[in-house]
C-alpha cells in the first residue's frame, strides 16, 4: 500500500509540474493583458502600460516567465498579481471563503442526497421514487444564477417582509397540508386504503402544525422548548435504535432513551454555560456527550453492546444538535432586531461590523449562508440521489443479498449491514471528486452571492490574463484533486476487501 | 425480490426519522416559544444600526495610495475621497472645487505662472502630526518625475514646476511653473494625492530633516527605501495595513477591511472641519447585477448598478427607493482612420456622417435607460458641465447638420466621389451587445447611401486591430474630464503614425490649426478664456469630421429614500465625494 501511494505521489508530482507549464502558457496566451489600458485615453496611458509591462514581465518570453515563476514557487513565493498585490494572502482569503461557502453545502448535499437516493431505491417505481426523480432532474437542469435570483426574491426579500407579521394565510396552510399528506402517502407501503389513511394523517398533522405556528406567530420568536426537545429526541432514539440494533433486545433502546434523558437534563442544567460559549466549548460538550453515551451503551447494551453504543452516541449527538438549534432559534428575535428585521441576507458572508454573542454571530453566518447553500444543494442533490439510487438498486439485486434474506436476517440488517456499505462504494468516487471540485470554488454562486472565493480568484486572473493568481489557484486545486483521488483509492480499499486483498 | 411488509416498516421508520431531521433543519416544528433555561436573555447585539450607511461598489479597495501607476483607479479613489483630502476635489458634476478646510491657494503671477498654497493651520493627520512641508515634498517628489523610482500615475503639469520651497513644519509653499499650464487649478495636491510623509520617513528610517534634505537634493539613492514603501507598502491584500501606516486627513478614517466583503470608515476625531454627519460608513463589494436586490433587502442603502432598462424598471418599482439617472463622463464616438482607409477622402467622411443615424442610435439604445438622453454635440465638454452650452455656441453648432441622417445627401456625395459600393470596416471591441446593435443601425442606414459597411468587431480590437490601423472607422468610448490638458494630444498630429507614436490619436488625424490651438489652450491659464478656444477646436473637428460624437454614457444610481444628501458624481471621485454629508433620517 505504501509503495502504491508513494508511486502515485511521484507520478502525480510530475503530472502536476507538466500541467503548471501548460496552464501558465495557456493563461499567458489567453488574451491581451493590456487590453483595459489600451482603451484608456488619459494622458498617463503610456506610464500605466510601462508599469504593467514591467510588473508582469510582458517583455520577457513566456517560457522564461514560467521559469521565473517556478523559481519563486520553489522559494515559497506565489508572486504578485498585475496590480502588485501579493497572491499568497489573496489565495488564503479566497480559500477560506470558498471552504465556508461550499463545504457545508456539499456535506449536506451528500447526506441528504444519499438518504433520498436509498429511500427511493427501496421504494422503486413508487410515487415517491417518481417524484424524487422528477424533482431532482428539474433542479439539476435549472441554471444556478436563476435559482439564486429566485431564492433571493422569495426566500430572502419576501420572507423578511413576511416576518414583520408572520401569519400564514389559510390557502397556504391548505396547500402545505396537501403537500404533507402527499409525502406521507407516497412514503407509506401497502394498499390503497393504507396509503389514503397515511395521506389523511399527514395532511392533518401538517395542517395543524402550520396553523399553530401561524396563530402563535412562532416565526417571529422561534424556539423548541423542553417538551418538544424531549419528544423529538425520544423519537430519534427509537429511530436510531431501530437502524442500528433493532427492537428485539431492549438494552440498546434503553441506552438511547437514557441519552435522551441525559440530554434533556443537560439542557436545563447547563443553561448558564450555554449563554455565550465558544466553538471550543461546544466541541468539548460534544466530546463529553460522546463519552457519556458510550458509557450508557456499554452499561445498558447487554448482548448488543456495540450497537447500543452506536445508537446512544447518535441519539446523544442528535439531542445536542437539537439543543444547539434551539439556542440559535432563541437568539433569532434579538438578532433579527439588530439587523433591522431582515435576518435572511442576499449577499456577502456576514453583516459588516456585526457584534453579538456566540448565537447571534452564528445566526448572522447562517443567515448569509442559507441562500447560497440552498442553491448549491438543490443543484448538486440530483447527482447524489441518482448515483446512490442506482448503486443501491444494483446491490439489492445481488446474490448475497438474497442469501442474507434467505437465511432469515431481518430486513434492517440486510439493508444497513449488507447492502448499504457496498452501495456506497461507487458514490465514494463521486464524493472524492466533488470535494476536490469544491476547493475549486463555485464560480457563479460565489459571484451571485458576493463571496470572493477561489472561483472568483481564477476567473478574475483569467480575465486579466494574469498568470500569478491563476497558477496559485491551480496549485491548490490540482493538488486537491490528486490528494482526493488518492483518498478515494484508499477508501475503496477500506470499503471493498477485494481490492485490498488482490 | 422485495419483501414489501418488512421493508415497509423499515421505510416508515427511516422516513419518520428523515422528516424529523428535516423538520429541525427547517425550523418548522410546533412549539412553545417560551425559552427554556435561564439563558433566554441574550446579550444585546449591536449591528450596523441606525448610525451606519452602507453603499455598494463592484470592486474591492486595493491601496491607500491612489497615485501609483497601477493603483490609480476608482476602486481606491472613491473610498479615499474623504479620507485623504487636499486643496481641491472633483465636486458636484465633476467640477474642480477648492477644499477650503484643507487650505487655500491662489494664482499670484502669470509670468512665470505662480500659485501660492497655504495649508490650514488646523490641518493635522489623525495620528496627530501636522500636515506640512514634508508631506508637500513627498507629493512633489512622487508626482513630478524629478526623483527617479517613484511610481506615478502621471506627471503632467507637476513636471513643469520647480521644487516647492518650504522648511520643516512650514505650511506655505508655491508652485512656480516653467511654462504656462492651463490646468493649474487642479495641479496642486488634491484629494487622495497628499500622503503622510511621517509614515514614509519612519518606514525608510529617515528623520524628517533627512527626508526634506533628500527630496530637495532629488537624491533617489537616499530615498530608495522611501520609494519602495511608497510604491508597494500601502497595497492591501484583503486587510488594511497597520493603523499607524494609514492616518487620515479627512472626516473619515479607514478602520477595517474584511477581505472580499467590506471596507469600514469611521469618523476621524482629529478632523478639524465640519464633523461627519454619520459616524460609520461601510462599502460593500457587490457585483453589479446583484446590487439592486441587495438594496431591496436593505443590506445596502446606495447602489450603482450597470444601467439597463430591466434594472431601471426593477429599481423604480421598489418602495422607498430613489432612482437617479445621470450622465457619466464616458462618451461613445466614431473615430475615422485617416491613415489607411477610404475616409482619407473628406467627402466620404461627410457622406458617412450624414448617413450615421445618431438620433436613432440614442432613441433605440440609450433612451430606454436614460429617457432624457440626446445625441452629443461636441466631444470634449460633457453635457452636464457648466460650459457645455458656451462651447457649443463657440463651435458654431457643427452637429446640427448631422442631427438627422440624410441618406439621399450621403448617396449623392458617394456617387459624386465615384465610390459607390466602397467597403467600410467598422471596428470595435467584442463582446459588446450595445455596440453590435449600434453597428447594425449604421449598416442599415449607410448601406442605403451606397456604402458597403461590414461589422468587423473583434475580441482583440484594442490589442492588435487598432494599433495596426486595421479598421476604417472605430466605435468606442472615451472618458472625459473637466481638465483640458488630458485630451489635447488626441487631436494633435502624431510624430509618426504607428502603434508606438500615435498615442490616443488612433486614426492619426492631422491639422496644423488644431495643433496650434491645442498648444494655445494648454497654456491658457485664464479659465474663462479657455471656452472660446475649445469652441474653435470643436468647430474645426466638425469641419474636418475628425470624429463623430454619439452619446454620453448614462450612469444609474439608487438609494434608500431615508438618506439625505446623496449626490452622484461623474468624475473619478464617484458618489462618495461627499460622504461626510450623508445622513440617515
Amino acid at each position: 500500500m505504501i509503495v502504491f501511494i508513494a508511486r502515485r505521489l511521484v507520478i502525480s508530482f510530475f503530472v502536476l509540474l507538466a500541467a503548471t507549464f501548460i496552464i501558465f502558457v495557456l493563461t499567458a496566451l489567453s488574451g491581451d493583458p493590456l487590453e483595459d489600458l489600451r482603451q484608456d485615453n488619459s494622458p498617463n496611458k503610456d506610464l500605466k502600460i510601462a508599469d504593467r509591462v514591467d510588473r508582469m514581465q510582458l517583455d520577457v518570453p513566456i517560457p522564461i516567465r514560467y521559469l521565473g515563476w517556478l523559481g519563486r514557487l520553489v522559494r515559497g513565493e506565489l508572486g504578485v498579481n498585475r496590480d502588485g498585490q501579493d497572491v499568497a494572502p489573496l489565495l488564503g482569503h479566497a480559500l477560506s471563503a470558498t471552504l465556508q461557502l461550499v463545504l457545508v453545502a456539499t456535506v449536506m448535499a451528500i447526506i441528504v442526497g444519499i438518504v433520498i437516493g436509498i429511500v427511493s431505491s427501496l421504494r422503486q417505481y413508487s410515487g415517491f421514487d417518481y417524484s424524487v426523480t422528477f424533482a431532482a432532474f428539474i433542479c439539476f437542469s435549472l441554471p444556478i444564477f436563476w435559482i439564486a435570483v429566485m431564492l433571493k426574491q422569495y426566500m430572502a426579500i419576501e420572507f423578511n417582509n413576511w416576518l414583520k407579521d408572520p401569519g400564514i394565510p389559510p390557502t397556504v396552510i391548505g396547500v402545505l397540508a396537501l403537500l404533507g399528506g402527499l409525502i406521507f402517502g407516497a412514503l407509506t407501503a401497502g394498499d390503497r386504503r393504507r396509503r389514503l389513511i397515511a395521506f389523511a394523517v399527514g395532511a392533518a398533522i401538517t395542517g395543524a402544525l402550520f396553523t399553530l405556528l401561524s396563530v402563535t406567530h412562532w416565526f417571529a420568536d422561534p424556539g423548541f422548548g423542553l417538551p418538544l426537545i424531549v419528544a423529538i429526541s425520544a423519537a430519534a432514539a427509537v429511530g436510531f435504535t431501530v437502524l442500528s440494533a433493532g427492537l428485539r433486545q431492549r438494552g440498546p433502546l434503553y441506552a438511547a432513551l437514557g441519552a435522551t434523558l441525559v440530554g434533556a437534563l443537560a439542557s436545563q442544567v447547563l443553561g448558564p454555560l450555554l449563554a455565550n460559549p465558544t466553538w471550543l466549548e461546544i466541541l468539548g460538550f460534544a466530546l463529553v456527550t460522546v463519552a457519556i453515551c458510550v458509557g450508557l451503551g456499554y452499561g445498558l447494551g447487554g448482548i448488543q453492546r456495540r450497537q447500543a453504543i452506536t445508537a446512544s452516541v447518535l441519539t446523544g449527538l442528535f439531542t445536542g444538535a437539537l439543543i444547539f438549534v434551539d439556542r440559535m432559534l432563541q437568539a433569532f428575535n434579538s438578532y433579527s432586531q439588530a439587523v433591522r428585521g431582515r435576518p435572511i441576507s442576499t449577499i456577502g458572508a456576514r453583516t459588516p461590523n456585526f457584534v453579538g454573542d456566540f448565537w447571534q454571530t452564528n445566526l448572522d453566518s447562517a443567515g448569509h449562508l442559507l441562500l447560497p447553500s440552498m442553491a448549491l444543494i438543490l443543484v448538486s442533490l440530483a447527482t447524489y440521489t441518482r448515483y446512490s439510487r442506482a448503486s443501491m438498486l444494483e446491490v439489492m439485486n445481488q446474490d448475497y443479498v438474497r442469501t442474507a434474506r434467505a437465511k432469515g436476517l431481518p430486513e434492517r440488517s440486510v439493508v444497513v449491514k449488507h447492502a448499504f456499505r457496498n452501495g456506497l462504494i461507487p458514490v465514494t468516487t463521486l464524493m472524492a471528486f466533488d470535494f476536490a471540485g469544491v476547493i475549486g470554488g463555485a464560480v457563479v454562486t460565489e459571484n451571485v452571492f458576493g463571496w470572493q472565493g477561489m472561483g472568483n480568484l481564477f476567473i478574475k486572473g483569467l480575465k486579466e490574463v494574469d498568470p500569478a493568481p491563476v497558477m496559485a489557484f491551480f496549485i491548490v486545486t490540482g493538488t486537491a484533486i490528486v490528494v482526493f483521488n488518492m483518498i478515494a483509492d484508499i477508501l475503496y480499499a477500506y470499503l471493498d476487501p477485494r481490492i485490498r486483498l488482490s | 425480490m422485495f419483501h414489501a411488509r418488512t421493508s415497509g416498516k423499515f421505510l416508515a421508520i427511516v422516513a419518520g426519522g428523515a422528516l424529523l431531521l428535516s423538520a429541525c433543519a427547517g425550523n418548522d416544528s410546533a412549539s412553545n416559544p417560551t425559552a427554556s433555561g435561564s439563558a433566554s436573555a441574550s446579550a444585546p447585539a449591536s449591528a450596523p444600526a441606525a448610525q451606519t450607511i452602507t453603499y455598494s461598489y463592484e470592486q474591492e479597495f486595493h491601496s491607500y495610495n491612489n497615485n501609483t501607476a497601477a493603483e490609480n483607479a476608482t476602486r481606491n479613489a472613491g473610498p479615499l475621497q474623504r479620507v485623504l483630502t487636499g486643496f481641491w476635489f472633483f465636486g458636484d458634476k465633476g467640477a474642480i472645487t477648492p477644499d477650503k478646510d484643507f487650505g487655500t491657494y491662489e494664482k499670484t503671477s502669470d509670468d512665470p505662472l505662480t500659485v501660492e498654497y497655504t495649508i490650514s493651520d488646523k490641518a493635522v493627520w489623525s495620528d496627530g502630526v501636522p500636515i506640512d512641508c514634508d508631506d508637500v515634498l513627498l507629493w512633489w517628489a512622487s508626482n513630478s518625475g524629478k526623483v527617479k523610482g517613484f511610481s506615478s500615475s502621471g506627471t503632467t503639469g507637476v513636471e513643469d514646476t520647480k521644487l516647492p520651497e518650504c522648511d520643516k513644519g512650514g505650511k506655505k509653499f508655491s508652485l512656480i511653473y516653467d511654462k504656462p499650464f492651463a490646468d493649474w487649478i487642479a495641479n496642486g495636491p488634491g484629494a487622495t494625492a497628499m500622503l503622510p510623509a511621517q509614515v514614509v520617513e519612519k518606514q525608510a528610517g529617515l528623520s524628517e530633516d533627512d527626508f526634506i534634505a533628500a527630496v530637495k537634493a532629488t537624491d533617489a539613492k537616499k530615498l530608495e527605501k522611501a520609494i519602495k514603501f511608497y510604491n508597494d507598502g500601502w497595497i492591501s491584500e484583503g486587510t488594511l495595513p497597520a493603523a499607524d501606516l494609514i492616518p487620515s486627513s479627512g472626516p473619515y478614517k479607514l478602520s477595517k477591511m474584511d477581505a472580499g466583503q467590506s471596507l469600514t470608515f469611521v469618523a476621524n476625531d482629529k478632523w478639524w472641519g465640519a464633523p461627519a454627519a454619520t459616524p460609520t460608513i461601510v462599502e460593500r463589494v457587490i457585483a453589479l447585477d446583484e446590487q439592486s436586490q441587495a438594496l431591496q433587502n436593505r443590506e445596502v442603502q446606495i447602489v450603482q448598478p450597470q444601467p439597463g432598462p430591466d434594472v431601471l424598471k426593477q429599481l423604480q418599482g421598489l418602495e422607498g427607493v430613489k432612482t437617479e439617472i445621470s450622465d457619466a463622463y464616458t462618451y461613445e464616438h466614431l473615430d475615422f482612420n485617416f491613415d489607411s482607409s477610404p475616409f482619407k477622402d473628406k467627402a466620404l467622411r461627410e457622406a458617412f456622417a450624414k448617413c450615421v443615424p445618431r438620433q436613432l442610435i440614442v432613441d433605440n439604445l440609450i433612451k430606454p435607460v436614460a429617457p432624457e438622453s440626446k445625441p452629443l454635440e461636441i466631444r470634449n465638454v460633457a453635457p452636464f458641465q457648466s460650459n457645455y452650452a458656451a462651447v457649443i455656441a463657440a463651435s458654431g453648432g457643427g452637429a446640427a447638420a448631422y442631427a438627422q441622417p440624410d441618406v439621399e445627401g450621403a448617396k449623392a456625395l458617394v456617387e459624386k466621389a465615384g465610390k459607390t459600393g466602397t467597403e467600410i470596416k467598422i471596428g470595435y471591441q467584442t463582446p459588446n451587445p450595445r455596440r453590435t446593435a449600434a453597428v447594425q443601425l449604421i449598416i442599415d442606414s449607410c448601406n442605403k447611401a451606397g456604402f458597403k459597411v461590414v461589422d468587423k468587431g473583434s475580441e482583440d480590437f484594442f490589442g492588435t486591430v487598432m494599433p495596426a490601423n486595421g479598421y476604417d472607422v472605430a466605435l468606442f468610448a472615451w472618458s472625459g474630464s473637466s481638465l483640458v490638458s488630458g485630451w489635447g494630444s488626441t487631436y494633435t498630429t502624431p510624430v509618426k503614425c504607428d502603434g508606438e507614436n500615435k498615442g490616443n490619436n488612433n486614426g492619426c488625424y492631422a491639422n496644423k490649426e488644431v495643433d496650434a490651438l491645442v498648444k494655445k489652450l494648454n497654456s491658457t491659464v485664464d479659465l474663462a478664456a479657455q471656452d472660446p478656444i475649445i469652441g474653435q477646436i470643436e468647430k474645426i473637428l466638425w469641419d474636418d469630421l475628425a470624429t463623430i460624437p454619439l452619446f454620453q454614457h448614462p450612469g444609474l444610481y439608487a438609494w434608500d429614500e431615508a438618506l439625505q444628501n446623496i449626490v452622484p458624481n461623474p468624475a473619478q471621485s464617484t458618489i462618495t465625494w461627499n460622504m461626510d454629508k450623508w445622513s440617515l433620517t
